[in-house]
């Protein structure tokens, strides 16, 4: 959906990283692609783990009227806590020093993902390969200390169950909670398995971690952007077959999610 | 005035300036050019850069190819120049490389943007980053004088606490001041470390009732 807010700033939010220099750049290739299609009058991001940071965005603002977008997975911590403190709003609409700030939900609710996720997973499988042969797994972070980070990836799995593709099964799996991704050989049965990490980057989790879990890499690899290959599929263990692609939010389709929450934020929240 | 202007108002036609680790010159016909500070008797011999992506990416890494997160470390990479005759197109580029450092500069000399002392910047954390609260000022002070100070080369304009406020920072002539208005993520991980050791120095797991 494209809106038209030339007297709007509009600014994407991620989490960075002070160790991997991949993670900030899906932010940065959607905003890129936002600002080349003219729909804002200016577009920025900020980042908890990088520059510019949350704290230090608003001098370059010049804007009276701006749109946040979080390029985060699902709604917890950090969308609810983290960030609004750190950017001094409260609500889905804050008026402070002569702005009018609209905080938009972040790009993981979107209903878009799980027809990103359901592509993502056919894309990367082989065009001989039967869907009634192949588990999907949806794999995120997980973490017991907050129930809602795993909301965001079971809701998309019982979305992609009635979706009606045909896949063996539809299991969502983490990194740091069960059902865990490092046992996908036992949880799942089928020849075929094919993993999408519902993550925003291809960094730290997603790229260098996960395989491991995996069994794909025998240890953490260099970033994504410093190898000259990025990972082949599919795996082989077995007669089992392995895909793992790259994580969700490297979609350029992304950037058409940012903008539906901006669309979205006017037809829900606004008052 | 926009941050555009600003811009050309700071860099007349026919002036230089300093910014961090950039030199920036503007020609007499108007155009904007920066390129890095050792490479300002160089010029012929830099590769021209013109597009914020490309400078975005120039600054992720330093010569050795080594992550950069923290875009005013001591160790922006030189051999190129970048040149453009719009002061808005110039400002991205200049933000490509140090991110909203200008733009604070402008805030903070027009008194619209205010530092936050590091106290305040602590008591805010949460999760993992609480504890950095508890830092001692004589640890915070370390902070500065370890981390900050050889790790980046923007001026502290934040005060330990509110009660102890600093000086105004001023300009230099002919530079532009790269300046920190509040502790950044690297500050606070390190305030959270000293801390931590600090206190387990303290508490030995003796003292704490611990049992093998």
């Amino acid at each position: 959906m494209l809106v038209a807010k030339p007297d709007c700033a509009l600014l994407i939010l991620g989490h960075g990283s002070t160790e991997n220099p991949d993670s900030s750049q899906p932010s940065w290739d959607h905003a890129d692609t936002i600002e080349k299609s003219g729909q804002f009058g200016s577009v920025h991001c900020a980042f908890w783990k990088e520059e510019p940071s949350f704290r230090q965005i608003w001098p370059m603002i010049e804007e009276r009227e701006i749109y946040i977008v979080p390029n985060f997975i699902s709604e917890g911590y950090f969308t609810r806590q983290v960030l609004p403190r750190e950017l001094e709003i409260d609500g889905h609409t804050t008026v402070r020093d002569g702005r009018t700030i609209h905080y938009c939900d972040p790009v993981g609710i979107h209903s878009a993902m799980t027809g990103l996720l359901i592509k993502r997973a056919k894309e990367i499988i082989d065009d001989s390969v039967k869907l009634e042969d192949t588990t999907l797994i949806i794999v995120g972070h997980g973490t017991n200390l907050n129930k809602k980070s795993t909301e965001a990836i079971t809701d998309q799995v019982e979305a992609i169950k009635a979706s009606g593709e045909p896949f063996a099964q539809v299991l969502d799996a983490y990194m740091e909670e069960p059902p865990f991704i490092a046992d996908w050989q036992t949880l799942t049965d089928s020849p075929n398995v094919v993993v999408v990490p519902f993550f925003i980057a291809d960094a730290l989790h997603s790229y260098q971690d996960i395989p491991v879990l995996l069994g794909i890499e025998t240890e953490p690899t260099a970033a994504a952007s410093q190898r000259d290959v990025f990972r082949q599929n599919p795996h082989r263990f077995g007669d089992r077959t392995l895909y793992y692609s790259s994580a969700i939010g490297t979609d350029p389709s992304l950037a058409d999610v940012i903008v539906d929450q901006v669309s979205y934020f006017d037809e829900h929240y606004r008052s | 005035m926009t941050l555009a202007g600003e811009l050309e108002s700071h860099l007349p036609a026919g002036t230089s300036l300093v910014f961090g680790q950039l030199y920036l010159t503007r020609s007499d016909d108007g155009t904007f050019e920066a390129c890095h500070l050792d490479d300002m008797g160089k010029k012929d011999t830099l590769s021209p850069i013109d597009s914020v992506i490309d400078l975005r990416e120039l600054a992720k890494f330093d010569a050795g190819g080594e992550y950069r997160p923290l875009k005013t470390a001591p160790s922006l990479k030189g051999g190129w120049i970048t040149r453009s005759s719009e002061s808005p197109e110039f400002l991205k580029r200049l933000d490509a490389i140090y991110p909203a450092v200008f733009a604070t500069w402008v805030a903070y000399a027009n008194e619209e943007h205010h530092p936050t002392s590091l106290r305040r910047t602590l008591d805010r954390q949460t999760g993992m980053y609480r504890f950095a609260g508890t830092i001692s000022d004589q640890l915070a002070n370390r902070m500065m004088r370890e981390l900050c100070h050889p790790g980046c080369i923007r001026k502290i304009a934040w005060p330990i606490d509110d009660m102890h406020p600093v000086s105004r920072l001023k300009a230099q002539p002919r530079a532009i001041p790269v300046i920190c208005t509040e502790a950044c993520t690297f500050a606070i991980n390190a305030a959270r470390a000293l801390a931590k050791e600090a206190f387990e120095k303290a508490n030995p797991p003796a003292a704490t009732g611990a049992t093998e």
